[in-house]
């Protein structure tokens, strides 16, 4: 009874902040402005991507093939960027606090269209957003991705795994503008610089054949961009009916406690939350992104099998559990709640009696050996 | 007729049986056989380790994951003659002591591949274990059946199992005659595959030893 009201208290709470989610697009985040510690100041680059809505004439790009990617040290950072993206785990404990894998969000090495895909991102960047809370370039929303998604430490501007994840995305949508546009000829090479800036922006070199058909703006808003977002659910979303969701579909792979599965020593199955998923940073966290991703993505290789009431409720239940701490974190859960977390998410809240999500958070980027899992 | 080939099977294999059995003890890590398990044996072999087309290899699956199946044939969700009566013979208890007993049997130890080792990868099936093929939504099959499909819980050990038990297993799950995964999440995967990629990937996998 306990249970079911204060989970009831939980919809309730969060119902309002639903119409809150646009406002905060745009309110500027003053407190990332000034200080010196990159670590306790870094800004909200985990910001909702805008929602591209899905069309059923949707045609999306076809990155040519792997086995395209030239010999030489071109190819060789495109093919770092695609080793390090599958298998991020190489990073553990250098940039990489948790089980995860970039390509366990971004399906099938990046590629897959709605799972927000490295060749429609890469037009989207550099994307200046209002005030201090900006996206700059491509390389600082991949820095991003690990500072929150990872629960790690973002590589520095300009590192090889930077440059070789840019490399890899130029590559994946360049190769498939020219095929579409029919521009004969290898992807042309780009210096590390120019790399990790992306590709929105007047100076980039675009094939004239390509920008003839769509400009700069087109291409920040390919189709397949993002995770498209899943329509209202007809109830509240409710991590209670969630938990019934879960076991049916889910719990099956990601464990009866949300913790994957290892295989051979890497987590084959990745976990949803706990101290080995992402952090209360991560764009995951939220619940409208969340489900998004699931709807589109989950249970793993059916695409959408869910009904839309099922998305946004089993992705209530898996974020209604503790994880790493929001990096932003300064001591003090309402304040970052207050500053970060005005969106669709439990971060600062109490689910089922349990302790204020928050406050009793794992840390962020801890060392491999130790994590008890 | 497949029943009787079986049983011919059995027969055969008896003899081999009892020298298994004389190796098995000579390596003492091994377990003692459980009285249950002794019947199984005889197409399984002593350790779990196989018998070709008489008896799949055993040994590298899970206890979890050897329950349930047992389960499923008595069930007869999934639908074999011989097992149907092979499963019919361990009840109660017994089925989680034959299912502990496989599942600690040593497997060799095989050079693990994960996915994104590779890049560009020629061979197709291959590039199906590691990358999968995401215009018709199949997943890479090392993403749920691990490094080198080396398998772990509820989800099978590939590597290095009998070429003509994993093609059977894909086919049956196409003709309808092996269901039960939770979800049909493996049945949904098997329906996409072409006869020549079941044929493929059951060759891929067998030969990663
Ligand atoms: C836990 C899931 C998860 C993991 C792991 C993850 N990401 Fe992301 N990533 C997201 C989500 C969710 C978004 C969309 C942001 C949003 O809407 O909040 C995103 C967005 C991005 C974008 C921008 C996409 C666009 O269209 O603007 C890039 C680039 C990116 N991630 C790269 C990476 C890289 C590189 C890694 C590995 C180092 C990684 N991601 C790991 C979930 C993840
Ligand atoms: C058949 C096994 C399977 C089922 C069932 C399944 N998943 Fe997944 N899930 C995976 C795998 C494997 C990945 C990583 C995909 C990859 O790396 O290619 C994943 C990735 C994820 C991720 C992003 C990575 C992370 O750790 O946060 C989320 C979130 C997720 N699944 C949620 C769900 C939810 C919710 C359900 C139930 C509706 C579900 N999954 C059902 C296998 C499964
Ligand atoms: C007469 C030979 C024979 C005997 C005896 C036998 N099995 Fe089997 N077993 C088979 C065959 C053949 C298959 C493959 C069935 C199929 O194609 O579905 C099989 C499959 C299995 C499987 C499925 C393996 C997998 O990877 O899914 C399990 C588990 C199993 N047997 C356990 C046992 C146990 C336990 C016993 C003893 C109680 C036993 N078997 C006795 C012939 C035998
Ligand atoms: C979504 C997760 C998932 C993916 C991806 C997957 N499998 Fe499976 N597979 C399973 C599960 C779970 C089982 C066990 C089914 C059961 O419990 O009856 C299984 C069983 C099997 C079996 C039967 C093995 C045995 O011992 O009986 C074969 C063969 C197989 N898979 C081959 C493949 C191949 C080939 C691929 C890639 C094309 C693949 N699987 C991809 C989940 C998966």
């Amino acid at each position: 009874m306990k249970l079911l009201s204060i989970l009831c208290m939980g919809v309730l709470l969060s119902l309002p902040l639903q119409a809150n989610e646009l406002l905060t697009e745009l309110a500027p985040n003053a407190s990332t402005a000034t200080s010196s510690d990159p670590l306790t100041t870094l800004p909200d680059r985990q910001a909702a991507l805008p929602a591209v809505e899905k069309k059923a004439t949707d045609e999306y790009l076809q990155p040519a093939p792997l086995a395209d990617i030239p010999t030489g040290a071109f190819g060789d950072k495109v093919r770092l960027g695609y080793k390090l993206f599958v298998n991020t785990q190489q990073l553990r404990d250098k940039y990489v606090g948790n089980e995860l894998n970039c390509v366990n969000c971004h399906m099938n090495a990046g590629i897959k269209a709605n799972a927000s895909p490295l060749w429609a991102a890469y037009f989207a960047y550099p994307a200046y957003r209002k005030k201090n809370d900006k996206v700059n370039s491509f390389q600082e929303r991949i820095q991003g991705c690990f500072s929150y998604s990872m629960n790690g430490k973002a590589p520095a501007s300009g590192s090889p795994e930077l440059v070789a994840i840019s490399a890899y995305s130029y590559w994946l949508g360049m190769s498939g503008l020219m095929a579409k546009y029919n521009v004969a000829g290898p992807v042309p090479e780009l210096s590390d610089v120019e790399l990790v800036k992306g590709a929105k922006r007047d100076d980039f070199p675009m094939p004239k054949a390509i920008s003839e058909h769509l400009d700069v703006t087109a291409l920040s808003q390919l189709p397949g961009r993002g995770f498209p977002k899943t329509p209202q659910p007809e109830l509240a979303y409710s991590p209670v009916r969630g938990m019934t969701v879960y076991q049916a579909h889910c719990q099956v792979c990601h464990g009866e406690d949300g913790q994957g599965q290892m295989i051979a020593g890497i987590a084959a199955l990745p976990p949803l939350w706990g101290p080995q998923s992402f952090n209360w940073g991560a764009g995951m966290h939220r619940v409208n992104t969340a489900t998004d991703f699931i709807y589109e993505n989950m249970p793993l290789g059916k695409s959408i099998q869910l009904t839309v009431q099922q998305a946004w409720d089993v992705a209530a239940y898996v974020n209604s559990f503790d994880r790493p701490q929001d990096p932003r974190f300064k001591g003090d859960v309402s304040k970052t709640q207050a500053t970060y977390h005005q969106h669709q998410g439990y971060y600062g809240q109490s689910v089922a009696g349990n302790p204020i999500l928050g406050s009793e958070s794992y840390p962020v980027f801890p060392l491999k050996k130790s994590v008890k899992q | 007729m497949k029943t009787s080939f079986y049983l011919f099977g059995i027969l055969l294999s008896l003899p081999m049986c009892n020298v298994m059995h004389v190796n098995a003890s000579e390596t003492s890590s091994q377990q003692v056989i459980p009285a249950a398990a002794q019947l199984c044996t005889s197409c399984h072999g002593a350790q779990g380790q196989g018998m070709g087309v008489v008896g799949p290899r055993l040994a590298g699956l899970s206890a979890e994951y050897i329950n349930n199946q047992l389960t499923l044939f008595q069930t007869g969700k999934r639908q074999n003659p011989t097992m149907l009566a092979m499963a019919a013979t361990v009840q109660g208890d017994n089925i989680a002591l034959v299912s502990e007993y496989f599942s600690q049997q040593a497997v060799a130890d095989i050079p693990l591949q994960f996915r994104g080792d590779k890049v560009a990868i020629s061979d197709p099936f291959e590039a199906l274990a590691f990358q999968g093929d995401w215009s018709r939504v199949i997943p890479a099959c090392t993403s749920c059946h691990g490094p080198s499909g080396v398998g772990g819980g509820q989800f099978p050990r590939l590597a290095g199992q009998e070429v003509s038990y994993l093609k059977t297993q894909l086919l049956s799950w196409q003709n309808g005659t092996r269901k039960g995964d939770v979800d049909n999440m493996m049945g949904n995967i098997a329906v996409k595959l072409t006869a020549a990629e079941i044929d493929g990937l059951s060759e891929f996998f067998a030969n990663i030893k």
